[in-house]
């Protein structure tokens, strides 16, 4: 997706918030303290049944904190996923220093990403319906992919644009991507942007029926790899210009430089081996952002570990970055937090924000043997630096060949 | 919109059959398309909607090659269809190659219904070990606009919207601006969706649908007093848009130019049903009318998703009588009587209206609604409009416009 306007045309955008639930903890203090430390959450869980299933490990977000519980309105009827978007969401505003409701800044878009809604409750639903034509339909008013994004638009009290993007895995991604435009273009002043999504039996059987789950938790791009992990959670951030960002006194973390977007248009699970489609996305990204890949300090790689896919993003990074591919950091945040699906380039695009305001890139666990087939540089064991004043990218390589990209620049101290 | 966006193509079948000109000819007639759902699985409530607008079968004969039939969910098999038809109108070989970039916008509602109901019936009751692979790869909601790129070799962005009844305008200001911003030399934008038996037995048991009427009929009834809930449909429905500049280098014809667009929420709106922000969105759409140098007086035509909702269409009225402030509306079309909910016949209808297609009257409005005030469309107008505004309000908040001008 080439942008052909000019760079520095339209305004430069902030990420003046964000907020984060995922396997590691309800909080985006939680989930940095989780990713520094290399702490994988991914384990035994309990939110269903999984003794027939052919895996039986997820990073299940554990339970929410009772404050949030006692004051969120209608909290028993919400789904797990749109329990978790609403979290997010309001923790980014709030760090974004804004007022609930919003106020003056009501016409905020919310631009959202999602791969099943409230499947999970919907199965419940199914379960007793598909048995004896019975069951509460209440649960299912939440099941529809765009509930997270409603619910979320809902209780911001936003009458701006809203829209929720299901293209599997890139869905977090390409909603991020959306929300830059609408604040670039003008617009919206002010955006809501992430992704949610929920463990559920329906994509838990599904992946593991294509064999592309794990057994143990997941080894991006390490040798014996054998697929990804399961995650769930939310991810949130707040997109505002950046003069408008300073004069509010907001103190912007990171800033979105550009996204672009591709599609494989290969086959629908499988990645296109070439990795043309993937470098197509980040290459677009880059020309967004009017930035050369010289001026990449690492990548968030989308990693999920399964063997075709960490194969073709490897041959994507070789043709963007050609012979510094092997040497560019990469970090693999589906390693600690595993996959969350629609929300996955939500909370990537959190962890990478993460790094670059606190200077230090997230490592993994050395898991097993490096994979000498694909020589890359993965931050392994203990943070690293961030290269200093260089921007970073985070991919997401989707599901029907679906590939979005994003750029973030440091802001501040980090920045050149 | 920086560049100018024109719509090439227009590729449609549900109810109505394949192609615009079917789909033209069931406006003209204002007709109801709807026919007896099969309610043998037992889903549906005994007294409960009967009918909907379904896909005859045959009508995607001689669209898909035997492989693509064979591995596609039905929704994909719609989308493709509808893509294919779209290029054909537009006078673009759909086979061979995307130098154009082409990208792809599809909305959906409720994405592969079939497929998602038989995958959770192999896990529920069989257990998960009985998933099948190649159901659940076509159980993503995605799976559709995938299946247009992998089918037509669209490298550029391959993008899903799923806000219920708001998202094909919301798709169709997707691909827009992907061609006004230079992204895309051409956009594939849609909508699609199926309607199962287990689906059409649940939106009723939610009261959402039309019920037999005293006149013994199951009709939509938009805007009137008797209306009790809108006809299900399915379908596929897609445009080709291109730049001015890409449409005269190729030497084609326009059926419509997109000339604003817009969206918004109401955050009044309970999670299944509508509100009462109708100034917020009044507002936004006044917005998007000044977007395109437009006064309420210019719109020649209003073409409404109002379905027969009982408090959809009174949120409806609302807005437009806010926007007009008071004064007289244009006339108002309300396709849905005639093609039901869902499968992206609103915007085809939108796009024909545009490209000076009749619209003809709307079945099953006998009497106006007093607290509506809005009499739809009873035959085709005098004259064609020049510009023709699409709405669509759903059903948890969400709201987009789209404004059309001739192309």
């Amino acid at each position: 997706m080439q942008r052909n306007h000019p760079v520095g045309e339209g305004r430069r955008v902030a990420v003046t918030g964000i907020g984060a639930v995922c396997g590691l903890g309800w909080g985006a203090a939680s989930l940095w303290e989780g990713l520094r430390a290399g702490r994988p959450g991914i384990s035994s869980f309990h939110r269903f049944d999984h003794s027939r299933h052919r895996t039986h490990l997820a990073a299940e977000a554990g339970e929410p904190p009772e404050s949030f519980v006692r004051s969120c309105p209608g909290w028993r009827r919400l789904s797990i996923t749109d329990r978790f978007a609403l979290f997010a969401a309001r923790e980014a505003v709030e760090r974004a220093g804004l007022a609930l409701p919003l106020g003056e800044e009501a016409e905020a878009g919310v631009y959202f990403g999602s791969s099943t809604g409230g499947m999970y409750e919907s199965e419940l639903f199914f379960e007793r319906f598909l048995r004896d034509r019975r069951g509460r339909l209440s649960s299912l008013i939440p099941q529809q992919v765009n509930a997270p994004g409603d619910a979320v638009a809902r209780h911001l009290g936003s009458t701006g644009p809203v829209a929720t993007f299901s293209s599997a895995c890139a869905s977090g991604a390409l909603a991020l991507g959306a929300a830059l435009d609408a604040v670039r273009s003008g617009e919206v002043e002010l955006a809501v942007a992430g992704g949610s999504d929920s463990l559920c039996q329906l994509t838990y059987a599904g992946f593991n029926a294509l064999r592309s789950v794990d057994e143990v938790p997941c080894r991006p791009f390490r040798a014996g790899r054998a697929g990804m992990s399961f995650g769930e959670g939310a991810a949130v951030l707040v997109l505002e210009p950046l003069e408008r960002a300073l004069a509010r006194g907001a103190e912007p973390l990171a800033m979105l430089a550009g996204a672009g977007a591709s599609c494989d248009a290969h086959h629908m699970t499988a990645p296109d081996p070439s990795g043309e489609g993937a470098a197509a996305a980040l290459e677009a990204a880059l020309a967004d952002a009017g930035l050369p890949p010289e001026a990449v300090g690492f990548v968030n790689v989308h990693g999920t570990g399964t063997p075709l896919n960490d194969a073709a993003e490897w041959q994507a990074l070789k043709k963007v970055f050609g012979e510094r591919a092997g040497e560019l950091p990469l970090i693999a945040t589906k390693a600690l937090i595993g996959h969350l699906l629609g929300c996955s380039g939500a909370i990537e695009a959190v962890a990478t924000v993460l790094c670059l305001h606190h200077g230090e890139l997230h490592p993994v666990a050395r898991a097993g043997e490096a994979d000498p087939e694909l020589p890359v540089n993965l931050v392994l064991d203990e943070p690293l630096p961030v290269p200093g004043g260089r921007a970073a990218v985070s991919t997401s390589l989707a599901f029907g060949g679906s590939n979005a990209a994003l750029v973030f620049s440091p802001w501040g101290d980090q920045a050149a | 919109m920086s560049e100018p966006v024109l719509i090439t193509g227009l590729g449609t079948l549900g109810a109505w059959g394949g192609g615009s000109e079917r789909l033209a000819a069931a406006l003209a007639a204002g007709a109801p398309l709807a026919r007896e759902v099969d309610r043998s699985a037992g889903y549906h409530l005994p007294h409960g909607a009967r009918r909907a607008c379904l896909v005859p079968p045959g009508e995607l004969a001689g669209w898909l090659s035997p492989g693509e039939a064979r591995r596609m969910s039905p929704p994909s098999k719609l989308a493709v269809t509808a893509a294919r038809m779209a290029l054909r109108c537009a006078g673009i070989a759909s086979e061979g190659g995307d130098e154009a970039g082409t990208a792809v916008v599809i909305a959906t509602a409720f994405g592969p219904s079939s497929n998602t109901e038989t995958l959770l019936k192999q896990i529920l009751d069989e257990g998960p070990e009985a998933a099948s692979p190649s159901l659940f790869m076509e159980s993503v909601a995605n799976a559709p606009a995938a299946q247009i790129a992998i089918a037509l070799k669209a490298r550029g962005a391959s993008v899903t919207v799923c806000e219920r009844e708001a998202g094909p305008l919301i798709a169709l200001g997707t691909g827009a601006a992907e061609i006004a911003a230079g992204r895309a030399g051409r956009v594939l934008a849609g909508a699609v969706d199926e309607m199962t038996p287990l689906l059409h037995a649940l939106l009723d048991r939610f009261g959402a649908l039309a019920r037999e009427g005293e006149d013994g009929e199951e009709l939509a009834r938009p805007f009137g007093r008797r209306r009790n809930g809108f006809l299900a449909g399915e379908g596929g429905t897609v445009v080709v848009l291109e730049s001015a500049a890409s449409l005269a280098a190729r030497g084609g014809r326009a059926l419509a130019r997109v000339l604003a667009r817009g969206s918004a929420f109401d955050p009044t709106a309970p999670p299944s049903g509508w509100g009462h922000g109708h100034k917020a969105l009044a507002r936004s759409l006044r917005r998007t009318l000044e977007r395109a140098g437009l006064k309420p007086g210019d719109v020649g035509l209003v073409v409404s998703g109002a379905s027969g909702a009982r408090e959809g269409d009174r949120l409806e009225a609302e807005v437009l009588r806010a926007v007009w402030e008071g004064g007289p509306l244009p006339p108002v079309a309300a396709p849905k009587a005639v093609m039901g909910e869902y499968g992206g016949g609103h915007l085809g209808a939108a796009v024909l209206a545009a490209a000076g297609s009749s619209l003809g009257p709307t079945p099953g409005f006998a009497e106006e609604d007093p607290e509506l005030g809005i009499t739809p469309l009873d035959g085709p107008l005098r004259e064609a409009p020049s510009v023709v505004l699409a709405t669509s309000l759903a059903a948890g908040g969400a709201a987009a416009w789209v404004v059309l001008g001739r192309g």
